[in-house]
């Protein structure tokens, strides 16, 4: 108890608050005592929080403005940032002490082109504080550089095959085991023109995992990045991918992911309807039959169901995960509150909050909430099964570059038109080596 | 002959009557989109009628979105950018087109050049200057920015204008009495009113629609202009499908007032463009 | 602009005016123009000048002081072929989609003149509400006219024999990715050619055309002959406005691509210089072409700029 940073007893006083206040609806008052000891420690200041987009539930915003409150004695305003605006208000903001973000969440495949200029603390010393090895560690390393962290992981969403029961029993396949059997599973079913794969031809995202699951990366660290789409076993995994889009797909090469999530709803496709889809958790909010009392769509287990991606040789393939890192400007002027502020993020209180709601903790030790919630029966398991398997883009200083450019759509495009993978891949690859370094 | 006539001004007006369609079509199928229910919109079978359509939409962006301080937003930014653009504008134009002066070829060449220059590359330097003055997220420094944006073009314009005006009408009111400026205040200024809202409606136009700029600058939620807030209406309901009846009553709310506004200007502005370029 | 007309009374008049009086009015006159150019201007555009030659990445702007490499940034561009394809690209584009636009608007002015008033009323609403629309709303409602899945537009293209364009994305193939936005563009800014225009052509008299029917022209001669030459001042001006706008356009691309496909192969300059700078964070080099393409502009407009200059010198 003697060695407990002053951190983690805000830490233990958030937990205390949260297991009083979060398990009711409303926000009960809670124990002042609890907080006085931190509270004296930082003086009250008013810091502010981006959040990226709309993803963090209201429910969470109004917990983390309140905990707050309560902890530091100052004012938390939160900012939503649309995902579109995000690098560009982050560039411009960061660097600027008057006006930065004190706390900023980021996608994490743009993590590092942050990380590695200097813009975010150095947070390695609370590392254990917040969660240690309990944290989900491919997101720790997308927000480190070297042995230093910069950026913690927010929170997760994972890839998972979303497929609709009744069109493969109809068939009378079974839910695949290995990555081959997804191929021959899904050419069965578009041989009888009763479904298919949709794999949007420019969704890298998705197609990532048969270049991952056969052994390739997209590029490796070796004092610089080198794109290696076309290693054996990158290219391996594209042929595979490139088999079954001709053979078992009904997405076009031109599709993006935009549509892709949707697409084994009911009535989506004018041609061959879609009997799986390859989407990220969260998209199980726009799945399942048309409800119009509530104008939306409602899961249905009856026909409706989720299996996690095989691999090459049974097991799970390694996904992409969605999900986002999390960081306190370096130009900030309340470093201490920040971290207030970050102790709260990644206080149970908070981090079962948003297991609660559909977003994966970065804390693995809450994902209990996360996966054993009845939304979506089924669902947030196979997610973070997914998960424990996910990878990330490389934490390269120029990836954000590299994906402003559009180098992966058109590469995967390329491949689900029919071309010769071994060759477009060295073209991409080139293309990437250009801008991967910054 | 008369036949003749007849028969090509019957053909004329059906081929009016198709152009206005195909004109208006994108309008019309916002406003039908507007009305239309979610499983009609998602329907792979357009719906071509709005009946037995539904509010929902337009409640649902009323109700969850920060519309109104939006419009609040871009209405205050436009109406200071906009006044302020038009007299300093107008004046400027009355020194250039009727004063010789040293240093007003280089005045004429940076209102040239100035125009001549992408805005793109400066966001950076105008986050960071607006930094500086303390002036991010407020009403005041979008204002500073989008008044340099577009005073050059309206002194341009103007000055176009200014000239049409004769000046003898200026030497009688200044031998009844009046001072220079007194001249131009209750002679010129009058007569360049078709000019003033011409070249005005060319900044409104100008202002009304930047986004890029305001993305950088306004980053508080309730500081957004409607540009921003439809831009990012129509990206975080992306999450799979986009709820395009939703995003479609959005772009309805944003468009209905300029159409209001243009309905109101848009004789003047046609014949101010002629006269300015004919008598310039 | 007052320079187009040849015939102008009013520019000789001032000169003996202005040269009894001068005075300090006009400096005074232009004080609130300038001031307001230099407190939204001068510093942007000294910052902009300035980091043309520095190395400024996002490394600069995150705090590492930024390196002088005088004419680096400048020369990296004028060698990159991307830099001028884009440039080729944009003028190739900025061409089409203002002559278009005149020849649509022009027709459509000329169409007004002789059809029924009724027919003219409903044609002028229609433009009317085409022009009024907002930028951002006009590119969303594109966008969803142009869904792959259901946007109207496939649909109906497909209801003709033959065709089955649901599912085509318009926006990914470069090509029809511009010829998207050319097509946008066209159909925002030809109401406004048409209005201009059509309130040109009602300057020309009755008298005039019907003397030239009896000399026997015909409706061709008469438009080039007679009234082509008495617009003329308009038809310039807006051609210019034309090119001037087709040419720094960057929201309408931008829009697109949050749509559709990103990527350089999809840029124009504007939207080139921005990704250059808020997209990659290569701030020098984004400034550096934004000098670049002001430049290009001006060696492309100087004969006009001079012309210009020229006719101001002489008034």
């Amino acid at each position: 108890m003697n060695k407990m940073t002053r951190g983690a007893v805000v830490l233990t006083a958030v937990s205390a608050l949260a297991l009083a206040g979060c398990s009711s609806t409303d926000a009960e008052e809670p124990d002042e005592t609890t907080t006085t000891d931190a509270a004296a420690e930082v003086e009250a200041q008013d810091i502010t929080l981006w959040l990226a987009g709309t993803d963090t539930p209201e429910v969470a915003l109004t917990y983390l403005t309140d905990t707050y409150a309560e902890v530091n004695g100052g004012a938390l305003t939160i900012e939503q940032i649309g995902w579109g605006d995000l690098i560009s208000s982050l560039t411009t903001a960061l660097p600027d002490s008057e006006n930065t973000p004190d706390v900023a969440e980021i996608g994490n495949t743009q993590a590092a082109t942050f990380t590695t200029v200097g813009a975010f603390s150095d947070v390695t010393e609370y590392y254990e504080q917040w969660g240690g090895d309990s944290l989900l560690q491919g997101f720790v390393e997308a927000g480190s550089v070297g042995d230093s962290i910069y950026a913690m992981p927010y929170y997760f969403g994972s890839r998972a095959v979303f497929y609709r029961s009744d069109i493969y029993e109809a068939a009378g396949v079974e839910v695949p085991t290995t990555l081959a059997e997804y191929t021959e599973v899904n050419a069965a079913m578009k041989d009888q023109g009763v479904g298919g794969a949709y794999l949007a031809g420019r969704d890298w995202r998705s197609g990532i995992s048969w270049i991952f699951a056969n052994g390739g990366e997209i590029a490796t660290y070796d004092g610089e990045w080198t794109a290696t789409l076309a290693s054996a076993e990158s290219v391996a995994g594209m042929e595979q991918w490139q088999e079954l889009f001709t053979t078992g797909g009904v997405a076009t090469a031109t599709d993006d992911d935009t549509t892709t999530y949707s697409a084994i709803n009911d009535e989506f496709l004018a041609g061959t309807p879609a009997s799986s889809t390859l989407a990220p958790s969260w998209a199980t909010w726009t799945l399942g039959d048309f409800d119009a009392e509530t104008e939306s769509y409602v899961w249905n287990p009856e026909t409706f169901g989720v299996y996690a991606l095989p691999g090459v040789d049974g097991g799970a393939a390694p996904v992409f995960a969605g999900g986002s890192n999390i960081g306190i400007s370096a130009a900030s002027q309340h470093q201490d509150a920040a971290v207030q502020l970050m102790d709260i993020i990644f206080s149970e209180g908070y981090q079962s909050l948003l297991a609660e709601n559909g977003l994966g903790p970065a804390n693995l030790d809450y994902v209990e909430a996360y996966t054993s919630l009845d939304t979506f029966p089924g669902v947030n398991e196979i997610a973070y099964e997914a998960a424990a398997n996910a990878k990330l883009t490389p934490a390269a200083p120029g990836w954000a570059a590299v994906e402003e450019a559009g180098i992966m759509e058109d590469y995967f495009q390329a491949v689900a038109e029919g071309g010769d993978v071994a060759t477009l891949a060295a073209e991409a690859d080139a293309k990437i080596n250009e801008l991967i370094n910054g | 002959m008369t036949r003749n006539k007849t028969l090509s001004r019957t053909i004329g007006a059906a081929v009016a009557v198709v152009l206005a369609i195909m004109w208006a079509f994108p309008v019309y199928w916002m406003i039908n989109s507007s009305f239309q229910t979610t499983a009609t919109i998602n329907s792979l079978t357009p719906t071509f009628l709005p009946f037995g359509g539904t509010l929902r939409n337009f409640q649902a962006v009323l109700d969850e979105t920060a519309f109104f301080p939006a419009l609040g937003m871009s209405v205050a930014v436009t109406a200071i950018a906009l006044v302020l653009c038009i007299v300093y504008a107008s004046l400027a134009a009355l020194a250039i087109a009727r004063f010789r002066f040293a240093g007003r070829k280089t005045f004429v060449l940076v209102v040239i050049l100035v125009q001549m220059l992408p805005a793109e590359a400066m966001f950076i330097a105008q986050y960071k200057m607006l930094a500086g003055f303390g002036l991010l997220n407020s009403i005041i420094g979008v204002s500073i920015i989008y008044l340099a944006m577009v005073v050059p073009f309206t002194v341009w314009m103007l000055r176009g204008f200014v000239a049409g005006v004769p000046v003898d009408l200026e030497e009688a009111a200044m031998i009844d009495g009046c001072t220079r400026m007194g001249a131009f205040r209750r002679v010129t200024f009058p007569l360049l009113a078709p000019g003033l809202v011409a070249s005005g409606v060319f900044a409104f136009i100008q202002v009304w629609n930047e986004f890029a700029l305001a993305s950088i600058i306004l980053t508080e939620d309730e500081k957004a202009t409607l540009p921003l807030w439809l831009r990012d209406f129509a990206q975080t309901s992306n999450l799979g499908v986009t709820e395009w009846g939703q995003v479609m009553a959005g772009a309805v709310l944003v468009a209905v007032p300029v159409i209001v506004f243009f309905m109101i200007v848009q004789g003047r502005m046609a014949q101010g463009l002629v006269g300015g370029a004919v008598k310039g | 602009m007052a320079t187009i007309a040849d015939d102008a009374p009013a520019v000789t008049e001032p000169q003996t005016l202005n040269k009894k009086r001068r005075s300090v009015l006009p400096y005074l006159l232009l004080i609130p123009a300038i001031t307001a150019l230099l407190i939204g201007m001068a510093y942007p555009l000294g910052w902009q000048v300035v980091n043309s030659f520095m190395e400024y990445g996002l490394q600069q702007q995150f705090g590492q002081p930024p390196v002088f490499v005088w004419f680096e940034n400048y020369a990296a561009l004028l060698t990159s072929g991307e830099f001028w394809t884009i440039a080729v690209r944009s003028i190739v584009f900025m061409a089409v989609t203002a002559l278009l636009t005149m020849g649509i608007g022009i027709g459509f002015a000329l169409l007004m003149r002789v059809i029924p008033t009724w027919s003219r009323i409903v044609l002028q609403v229609a433009m009317l509400l085409a022009w009024a629309m907002p930028i951002v709303a006009q590119m969303t409602v594109w966008n969803w006219l142009l869904d792959d899945r259901n946007g109207v537009i496939n649909y109906l293209l497909s209801k003709v024999p033959g065709v089955d364009m649901i599912g085509h994305n318009w926006l990914i193939d470069p090509l029809s990715f511009f010829g998207v936005a050319c097509v946008i563009i066209t159909w925002a800014s030809v109401p406004f050619v048409a209005f201009s225009v059509y309130a040109g052509l009602t300057q020309v008299s009755e008298e005039v055309l019907e003397a030239a029917q009896l000399d026997g022209a015909s409706g061709f001669q008469t438009l080039v002959r007679i009234m082509i030459p008495i617009i003329r001042p308009v038809l310039t001006i807006l051609l210019l406005l034309q090119f001037i706008w087709d040419l720094r356009v960057f929201a309408q691309i931008q829009l697109l691509q949050d749509f559709g496909a990103a990527g350089v192969r999809y840029d124009l300059l504007g939207t080139y210089i921005y990704g250059l700078g808020i997209g990659r964070g290569e701030f020098g080099l984004a400034s550096a072409a934004a000098m670049t393409v002001m430049a290009l502009t001006l060696v492309i407009s100087w004969g006009y700029v001079r012309q210009l200059l020229k006719e101001d010198e002489q008034s």
